[in-house]
């Protein structure tokens, strides 16, 4: 294994590699990914894979939007040989109160303004694209038709593909044990296969981002819930886009291959690194899903599993340096939203740490935020 | 042991097993055909006589106390493996007979004239069927009474009804090596995503080398068999491409459900008063 | 939420044995049967088996299935679920079900898995043309369902399996061309190899099946020799007009339960697969999980029947339950398998078990389930 890095990035999901990518791409030489396991093992891989531009705040809308413009050329830009099956059927959000009714006029209103394509619909039209939708409780929804989802192993792929062309190393089944620092700057990482001495690490390992901060005596305020996901057997195609509740706390797509996959956010959930399935999300899940969309009824349940949303107390990620750590970087706290913000995810951080003023003003998601006690409100989170 | 490699009994097994002509000329006796040692006891235990000895290791070979033996025939279909019959040299001068298991059907007729066949399948001579024995005790295992020539003792072993031999096609066809190549194209993996071992092969070629990337990159194992059917074919290539061994790979993760079932049907019996206490 | 002491998974020889053994010793048992009848592989047993008279040697497979059901319905402390089968076993001990349309969720105290083993599959060009089946479909079909497989068959596998099936195809009148196996020798019984030579089938050994052809249908198939790397020699095709090929390639233990359970397991060649790690009494490394049979090793019904007494046995005394001479019962039930496993057949076995026996400090360290 190579001996030293300018930068070493930890966690081999979407957000390290895009890191990988953007900082090769800027001319950066040595850097290495460490993956624990392969690439898109953890919430990657696991995730829901929704790929939305309909935000309640003008930066996740503006974050949203860049990486969703990137999905649509990533197989030409990224030189990609086989297919992210990047496919925009749209999402569709419905809101079952008056009061969330108005916050979608909002929204709308909002995301227009920056360019996003969003409509608010009537429960009528809502219909009409979704003819079997179950109306009943429901206020109206808003329909983005350039939303949509993607295949998140050949999407990690094709940024770590493109990366190792630029000459990033990535290390797969090498997991950091320790981090190695010297009068408050980085120094070097430990990992299972031997020391890598760098001044630069970026903390993107997700799920696991906190035992990485505590490498650094860092108590970052993140922790891990599970959330979990169930896909049914193939069937025919009946439901083309995303559709989404907030107040009823799910979402529900069908994906090319004919699978319906759906999760949902539950509190109840552990806060632990278990990964494991229960039957309870089956209870609710298929209870929820059968009310608001009755053929799903005799959709087959092939598999259930769980993965960890990387959790922050305002549910919005933490981008930048460490103000006491110096070298040390965080791309963490995504909330469930990492891979849909991938994309951007790569070009802010590499712009953050090669000091250049960022494409999106992102300064609020600094870790500060919380020792300042200024949390962000976003409105449209499951 | 050639017997290992053709399942037939040599010569050389058989004079091991065959009692000696002089206790053959006093009267009916079981010849018993059991080479390896495993676990089994039942001729013993249906021996009335004892002239099977006990076994001390279930796994030993019979034992025949051949002056306490009388071929009364009883282990004849108790034997698990069909491997006993009876010779009786006294049966006539030029005939003996030979009490052998045969659980076919139809059965052949007494006196019917059948064709003898030898531990091959071939045939021998013909043969007459003397008696067919069938009761209850015998639990579907009939035996067969048949007089054969003195000199074929050794060699007739089965019989067959009548003459309906077929041939067993071979034919070389060395034009088929040159499909060699089109092998792993065809050959399917994973039956229930459509995945051949070619694109497994260029996959781990690729640098896959666990299942599990294997399986989220390629859908292997994610359909209906949870990859009950190409779990082992994978790991197989792998281990052969890589040369780690399969007891250190590692399958993907199983998740419930075992099998598929309507999402109906669960949130029915949510709705229908199931309790979660 | 269906509460129940001892749930055993499968009603096969291991599960069977096991319900009645729990039972006697006062445990009440629900046993889970996925098929519409118990008895599992044994129903489809035709021939008589080996072993001693305490395993019922000598008595046919489907003879010995009915002594047990006969027993297990006598007893009233055992409740039967056929036709259902067990989806998922959950990280809090619950166990689902789903059978004749309904879903059912179980909370037991304890449970013995015994699944049983699936059918490995061999990978071959167009090995997935109708016509190629695994060898326990044809003796599912022909035993349970009175159907013929075909007419003309290749047989790949001289094991036991292999060579007990084309036994039975030949007595259900079906023309097996052939026996091809990949070693260089038998690996079933001899007594069995022996049958069915002189039924006048070849046994080609160090052979293996190079592809099959046909347009919808098999036709024929193409095979060649193998060298002593198991490497196939051109120029050693033979070319077979078969309408099946059946594939007895042997078994794996079906232990997706165990791994849902969180149970450690091992990949153990000589057992089939990957098994779990338990100890002399059956328990895998969850607290209160047992095994029997074929999912913690692939072997013969004798040892499951008696594997599935010992888990049963242990699994009562899990619960609190025991009987005035256990100890006697337990020791002659390991003395039952030792000696069925005692000969040269079951060297491998023996080897195989001695690599997943956990030793006290893990039983120790096991977690609640």
């Amino acid at each position: 294994m190579i001996k030293t890095a300018e930068v070493v990035i930890i966690g081999g999901g979407i957000s390290g590699s895009s890191i990988a990518y953007n900082l090769a791409k800027k001319g950066v030489k040595n850097i290495v990914l460490l993956e624990k396991a392969y690439l898109s093992s953890g919430a990657t891989g696991r995730c829901g894979a929704g790929i939305r531009q309909q935000w309640g705040t003008e930066m996740n809308c503006r974050i949203a939007k860049l990486s969703c413009d990137f999905f649509e050329r990533a197989n030409e830009e990224l030189d990609y040989e086989e297919d992210i099956e990047f496919k925009q059927e749209g999402y569709l959000l419905l809101s079952s109160t008056d009061k969330e009714h108005q916050q979608f006029i909002k929204n709308v209103e909002l995301q227009n303004s920056l360019g996003i394509p969003s409509k608010l619909l009537t429960l009528e039209e809502a219909k009409e694209i979704v003819p079997f939708l179950n109306t009943e409780g429901l206020v109206s929804a808003t329909y983005c038709e350039k939303d949509g989802h993607l295949n998140p192993f050949h999407a990690t792929q094709a940024y770590a593909n493109a990366a190792e062309r630029l000459g990033v190393k990535i290390y797969k089944f090498t997991e950091v044990t320790g981090i190695l620092i010297e009068q408050g700057k980085i120094r070097g990482v430990k990992t299972t296969k031997g020391n890598i001495a760098t001044n630069i690490v970026v903390n993107a390992a997700g799920g696991y981002a906190q035992l990485i901060g505590k490498m650094v005596k860092l108590d970052l305020p993140l922790y891990s819930e599970r959330h979990q996901i169930l896909v049914t057997e193939p069937m025919e195609t009946i439901l083309k886009p995303m559709v989404m509740s907030f107040s009823l706390n799910m979402y529900c797509q069908q994906v090319p291959h004919g699978g319906v996959i759906m999760g949902r956010g539950d509190e109840n959930e552990p806060r632990d690194f278990r990964i494991t399935s229960s039957w309870q999300f089956l209870d609710e899940m298929t209870t929820t899903v059968t009310k608001l969309l009755p053929p799903l009824k005799n959709a087959r349940l092939l598999r259930q599993w769980g993965g960890l949303y990387n959790m922050t107390p305002d549910r919005q990620p933490i981008y930048g340096a460490v103000d006491e750590i110096e070298g040390f970087y965080l791309a963490v706290g995504y909330s469930g939203h990492g891979l849909m913000f991938g994309p951007a995810t790569g070009l802010l951080m590499a712009e953050i740490i090669l000091q250049e003023e960022c494409t999106i003003p992102i300064d609020m998601l600094h870790l500060n935020r919380f020792r300042k006690g200024e949390l962000i409100f976003e409105p449209s989170v499951v | 042991m050639v017997l290992k490699c053709t399942g037939i009994p040599t010569n050389e097994d058989l004079e091991r097993v065959f009692p000696s002509k002089e206790r053959l000329e006093k009267g009916p006796i079981v010849v018993v055909e059991c080479f390896q040692r495993i676990p089994c006891n039942p001729c013993h235990t249906a021996c009335s006589k004892n002239a099977i000895k006990e076994f001390d290791d279930i796994n030993n070979l019979p034992v025949v106390e051949e002056d306490v033996c009388n071929g009364c025939g009883l282990c004849v279909s108790k034997c698990p493996g069909l491997a006993i019959m009876v010779v009786d040299m006294t049966y006539s001068e030029k005939e003996a007979i030979l009490k052998i298991p045969y659980e076919f059907l139809p059965l052949p007729e007494e006196g019917e004239l059948v064709l003898g066949l030898d531990r091959e399948g071939k045939a021998v001579d013909k043969v007459r069927v003397v008696k067919v024995l069938n009761t209850k005790a015998m639990d579907k295992t009939p035996v067969l009474f048949i007089a054969v020539k003195k000199e074929d003792i050794k060699r007739v072993r089965n019989i067959k009804l009548q003459e309906k031999e077929k041939k067993f096609q071979t034919a070389c066809c060395s034009d088929l090596i040159e499909k060699n190549s089109k092998l792993s194209k065809d050959t399917v993996i994973c039956r229930c995503s459509d995945v051949t071992l070619e694109q497994i092969r260029g996959l781990i070629k690729k640098g896959y080398t666990t299942f599990d990337e294997i399986k989220r990159i390629s859908r292997v194992g994610m359909g209906p068999c949870q990859s009950r059917n190409c779990g082992q074919l994978v790991l197989r290539e792998i281990s052969q491409m890589t040369g780690t061994p399969i007891s250190k790979l590692m399958l993907g993760t199983y998740r419930p459900t075992t099998k598929s079932i309507k999402l109906g049907e669960i949130a029915e019996a949510v709705d229908g008063g199931e309790h979660n206490d | 939420m269906k509460n129940v002491e001892l749930m055993v998974i499968g009603g096969g020889p291991a599960g069977l044995c096991a319900a009645i053994k729990a039972a006697e010793l006062g445990v009440s048992v629900l046993l889970v049967e996925r098929d519409r009848w118990l008895g599992g592989q044994l129903v489809k047993q035709t021939h008589m088996f080996f072993g001693s008279e305490k395993q019922h040697a000598a008595t046919r497979g489907i003879d010995i299935a009915k002594l047990l059901i006969d027993k297990i319905e006598a007893m009233e402390n055992i409740e039967v679920i056929k036709n259902a089968t067990v989806l998922g076993i959950y990280e809090d001990g619950i166990i689902t079900i789903e059978g004749e349309g309904k879903y059912q969720k179980i909370k037991p105290k304890a449970v013995i898995v015994a699944t049983g083993a699936s059918e490995k599959t061999l990978a071959f060009p167009k090995n997935d043309l109708p016509g190629i089946y695994g060898a326990g479909a044809v003796q599912t079909l022909m035993n349970v369902y009175g159907v013929k497989p075909g007419q003309r068959v290749l047989m790949v596998g001289a094991g036991n399996i292999g060579l007990i099936v084309t036994y039975q195809l030949m007595q259900a009148g079906v023309h097996v061309e052939a026996i091809i196996e990949g070693a260089p020798k038998i690996g079933g019984y001899l007594v069995h190899a022996s049958k069915i030579r002189r039924m006048g089938v070849p046994i080609y050994t160090s052979y293996t099946v190079k592809e099959a052809e046909g347009e919808n249908d098999l036709e024929e198939v193409t095979i060649w020799r193998l060298d002593e790397g198991w490497n196939p020699i051109p120029g050693t095709e033979i070319r077979l007009d078969v309408d099946v090929i059946c594939v007895s390639v042997g078994l794996t233990p079906l232990s997706e339960l165990l791994w849902q359970a969180g149970c450690k397991m091992q990949f153990v060649t000589a057992l089939g697969g990957f098994v779990p790690i338990r100890d002399e009494e059956m328990q895998t490394s969850v607290k209160g999980i047992f095994v029997a049979g074929d999912v913690a090793g692939v072997e013969e019904a004798s040892s499951a029947m008696v594997e599935g007494q010992l888990a049963g046995l242990s699994a009562a005394s899990y619960l609190g339950y025991t009987v005035y001479n256990i100890k006697e019962i337990k020791q002659d039930l390991l003395h039952q398998l030792q000696a069925l496993r005692s000969g040269p057949v079951g060297e491998k076995i023996r080897q195989g078990i001695s690599e997943i026996i956990a030793s006290k400090e893990v039983a120790a360290a096991a977690e609640g389930l």
